[in-house]
This record gives C-alpha cells, structure tokens and sequence, in this order.
C-alpha cells in the first residue's frame, strides 16, 4: 500500500519540472536553529546547488512542525513537500537530477554505506553533545530552542524534546556513553572519511555525490559552529584533507550565493557564534 | 601470552554455534583472528545472564558491546584486520553502520516482534536456556525493547501505524541484503580472501536469518534468493564452525551410540566414526567431516 502511495508521488513529481520558487524551509538561524538540524539544512542546500537548482532559504520559528516528517529540513517544491536528505534526492531523482547515475553497482552500494555511517555516528554525536552533555544543554541547547517562543513554553518545547532524544539514545545504547567516547566514535568516524577521500577532491571520480553534500554539510557545521568548548572541531581539524575539502565545495557552490550567510565566513578560523 | 579468555553468550541450534547475532558476530571474530576464547553457552543454571551478552571475561577485565570486545582482541594481537588498507578498513566501518541502521531492526523484528516468530520459536528456544523464574520474565522484557528500539528510531511520522513502519523496515533491510550481494560479488570474502571484521558482522546478522526456522519468513526467503550470501554464510559454517570435541550434544551422541553398540538386541553394525579436529582455528576447507 504504501509502495503504491510512492510510486503515485514519484509520478506526480516528475510531471513537472523544477520551479523558481522552490523554496527551504529550516529554523531561525541566529537564534534558533541547533548543530543538527544546521548540519542537515546545509547538506540539503549544498545537494542542490550540486545539481544546479535553486532553492531559497525560508527561516520560520515552526520549521520543525511544519515538517512532514517532523525533521528539518524540508523543500517546498510546487505543491510538494519532502523532508530530509534521503526522500529530497529521490524526489530530485524523479524529476530527472541525479549525482549518482554514473556510478557503478557497487559504488553505489559503498555511498550508501558511508552515508549511514554519517548518519549513524556523526549525526548522532551532534544530538548526544547537544541533548545530553549537560553542560551544552544547559548553556547553548536550552537557551536556542525554544528561544522564539514566550516563557514557560520555550523551556517546555525543550525539556520535551530533551526527553524524546534521551529516550532515543538510550534505545540505542548510546546513553550509556560518555563524552570521550563520543569523541572517540567522531574520531573513528572521521578517520575513516578521511582514508576514504584520499587525495580525491570529492568521495566518487571526479563528480560530487549527496555523500559529499552530506558530509560537507556536517562537517562544515562542526567547524564553523562555537560551542562550549573546541573538542568536537578539534577532531575533525587533525584532517587536513577533510577541511580541504570542506573548503573546496564552500567556494565552488556557495561562494557569491549571497543567500546563503553561513558561507560569510569563509575562512577557517572566522568562527559564528551559537552563543546568545 | 594472553591471559585465558571466557565468552559468555547464547548457545546455538538449527546449525549455528550461536542464535544471537551479537554473539555470533564476537565467535566468528574469535575464530578468523585465532583467539582462544572457551566459549559459555548461557544455559539453564543459576547463572542467569545479567545485563548485556555477549561478555567476554578476561581476568579482571569484563567487557560487553561486541564492539568493545572487538577492539579488546585487537589490542591483545588478535587482529583480522591486519592485511587490510586504510580505504578498506574505512568501509568496514561503514557497512556495518549500513547493517545497524538498515539490517538490525527487520532482523529484530523478525526474531523478537512478529508474533507468530516471536512466540513459536524465539520465546520458547531463550525461555528453556533461562533459569525459572526469570524466564517467564527477560523474554517478554528483550521482545519490549526491541519493538522500542525499531519506534524510536524508525517510527516517527510519516509512519503512523507498526504496520507502516514494518512495511518500511523490511524494505530496507531487502535493499540492504541486496547491497551487500552486490559488494560481495564473487568473491569468498568481501576483502579479498581472508575473512575481516566486516565479515564477522556480516555472518553475525546473516546467518540467523538464514537458518533459523521461522514460521513468518519474508525475508528469510529474499536471503535465499541471493546465492552468493547464502554461500558466504555456509562457506563460513564448514570452515570455521565444524564440531569440536568439547561439543556436549555430540559426546552424549558417541555415549549413545557405545551403549547401542553394547546392547545384545542390535547387531555389530558398521559404526560411523566421526574424524574430528580439535577446535578450529585458520583450517583448510579439506579437513571436513568424514562419515
């Protein structure tokens, strides 16, 4: 049933081209929005400036709820809305965009791979560091999320959301971690990315792929964004080849999209605050 | 050398030396590298498993995650890892996160969730290997957490319904065993020919699925249609999982057949003599069991 529900989406999405006003919906970006969920945004944005199509950026307070998954973010594209990375590149796909039709079988099968081990371990590193390292939460998580709602339901909308992470991570048994093995697991998790990009410019041949949208999009993130302490970015840092390549999709895609004011500042050690 | 290593973890059946993918994963680990793990079926004595299992006892050191246990046996010099590159040990890594995020909860849910499995076969098979009265208990308790884990992490909108969600597990988790089929190809091992880490994880959540009989099999019969996987899991079977020695069901099968060989009533038949080895490390295909 629900394999015909998509087939009739897929239909409905190819039948149009892509439209200008195709819009991003994502949280408040000063204020508001969290390492995560900036993480995501940025992989999505990046993933389509890669396949050349242009989206706006629409900052709303109620990103999260609007979305039909729940998750930022998500594209409005004529009368269709997808959420996050996995649904919005099969939904490009439909449309006739791809950045992974010239790979092979078992290329393919490797991104896929390496994209849920982002997703399985520097995603979930950037919910536990914001979620449950109590000093984050307390100082940065707290004070963002609900911060465009009145007292007492900023602190409500947060504790709430605290508790459905913390039920989460504890489901997958990562509650029972601690902050240095957290580090560890972005370490190995970076690592790996690292051997796996080499000395290419991007993860497959010479053409980016959603994996390098989606790892650009986290690291990027971790890099440019200031928390507590420097631990996180510190990891990534001992990768030359990653910042380079963070680097090298940051002028080639944002560069002179003026929309986009989290490539503003573009050298490495510009840091944009998160701190109220 | 190393100090004498204990295995804590389910016991085997249907074939396999270990029902519980965890466990499995940590045995084929031990048996590629060459650790001398003495191997504790949990079974029904006073012992009652507590917490996590798989556990590996080394001296004074309890370790439990297989992950953790993993890299304990590597810092001990047992490493499978050792002729691998760089890129490859990288994407060790991530087929295994492509196996926790899209295998795992199909196979939780075919063990521990759908009702017909979960209670003509996974129930009674860990109920009968737990001392009363924890057994009227753990298996209600570990069927929870497993539909709790597959919600929390797959269930949000635009999934309302368990039957959405279990529609949409199943369909990652076949897109996945087709992934892996296509990454294995022909080859014996997915690095070249000599089994690794990945292929520990790999035979760990595979071989389940394949052998245990289930009365709900829909993903079971999806695993049977990619031979190349299905001859992963038993190459790996006859290799490095023949009966040892210190099997307990085989030698009260030997004691069985010298009390028939006894008995006045049964003529002196030709006995079948099992040639066994004695626990298996780096082995040639050739030494099998001969009848």
């Amino acid at each position: 049933m629900a394999l015909a529900a998509e087939a009739f989406m897929t239909q409905l999405a190819a039948a149009e081209p892509w439209p200008e006003n195709a819009a991003l919906y994502q949280q408040l970006k000063d204020e508001q929005i969290l390492l995560s969920d900036n993480a995501s945004s940025l992989a999505v944005q990046a993933f389509l400036q890669m396949c050349n199509l242009p989206v706006r950026v629409v900052c709303r307070a109620n990103a999260e709820y609007m979305s039909p998954s729940g998750k930022v973010p998500f594209i409005h594209v004529g009368n269709q809305v997808v959420s996050e990375l996995g649904p919005i590149v099969q939904f490009v796909k439909a449309k006739g965009h791809s950045l992974s039709d010239g790979l092979d079988e078992v290329q393919k099968a490797e991104m896929k791979a390496y994209m849920e081990l982002v997703n399985n371990m520097l995603l979930t590193a950037e919910l536990y560091l914001q979620w449950c390292d109590d000093v984050t939460v307390e100082e940065i998580t707290h004070l963002r999320y609900g911060s465009p709602y009145p007292w007492p339901l900023n602190r409500i909308l947060s504790y709430q959301k605290q508790w459905e992470i913390r039920r989460k991570m504890k489901a997958i048994g990562w509650a029972g971690k601690s902050l240095e093995q957290v580090l560890e697991d972005v370490d190995q998790c970076c690592q790996a990315l690292s051997q796996r990009l080499g000395t290419q410019p991007y993860f497959f041949n010479k053409q980016p792929t959603e994996l390098d949208a989606l790892v650009f999009g986290h690291l990027f993130t971790i890099l440019t964004t200031q928390l507590t302490s420097d631990e996180l970015s510190e990891k990534v840092k001992n990768y030359s080849n990653l910042i380079a390549f963070c680097r090298r999709i940051e002028q080639q895609y944002f560069e002179g999209h003026d929309k986009d004011s989290s490539s503003s500042a573009t050298s490495r050690s510009a840091k944009r605050s998160l701190l109220r | 050398m190393a100090a004498p290593m204990e295995l804590s973890c389910w016991g085997g059946g249907w074939g396999l030396p270990s029902v519980h993918p965890e466990s499995l994963t940590v045995m084929a680990y031990a048996k590629f590298s060459g650790a001398p793990l003495t191997v504790n079926a949990i079974n029904n004595c006073w012992r009652a498993p507590k917490g996590e299992v798989p556990i590996l006892i080394s001296e004074d050191t309890v370790i439990s995650q297989p992950a953790k246990i993993l890299n304990f046996l590597r810092k001990q010099k047992y490493n499978a890892d050792y002729e691998l590159s760089a890129k490859q040990g990288a994407d060790t890594l991530a087929y295994i996160a492509l196996l926790e995020e899209k295998l795992l909860p199909a196979l939780l849910h075919t063990f521990w969730v759908e009702a017909e499995n979960y209670c003509s076969v996974t129930k009674p098979w860990f109920a009968s290997r737990i001392p009363f009265p924890l057994s009227l208990y753990l298996p209600g308790k570990m069927s929870r957490e497993a539909l709790n884990r597959i919600l929390l992490t797959r269930g949000g909108p635009p999934l309302y319904s368990l039957t959405e969600v279990e529609a949409q597990i199943y369909r990652d988790a076949k897109e996945c065993l087709n992934l892996l089929s296509k990454r294995l190809g022909t080859s014996q091992f997915f690095f070249g020919n000599r089994p690794s880490t990945l292929d520990a994880f790999v035979f760990g959540f595979l071989a389940p699925l394949y052998k245990v009989c289930f009365p709900r099999v829909q993903l079971q019969e999806h695993l049977k249609q990619l031979p190349n996987l299905c001859r992963f899991c038993d190459d790996i079977l006859s290799c490095y999982f023949r009966l040892a020695v210190s099997d307990p069901a085989l030698i009260i099968s030997l004691q069985m057949d010298d009390n028939l060989r006894k008995s006045p009533q049964h003529p002196p038949r030709k006995l079948t003599t099992l040639k066994l080895a004695a626990g298996g490390e780096e082995s040639s295909p050739l030494n099998r069991l001969s009848p």
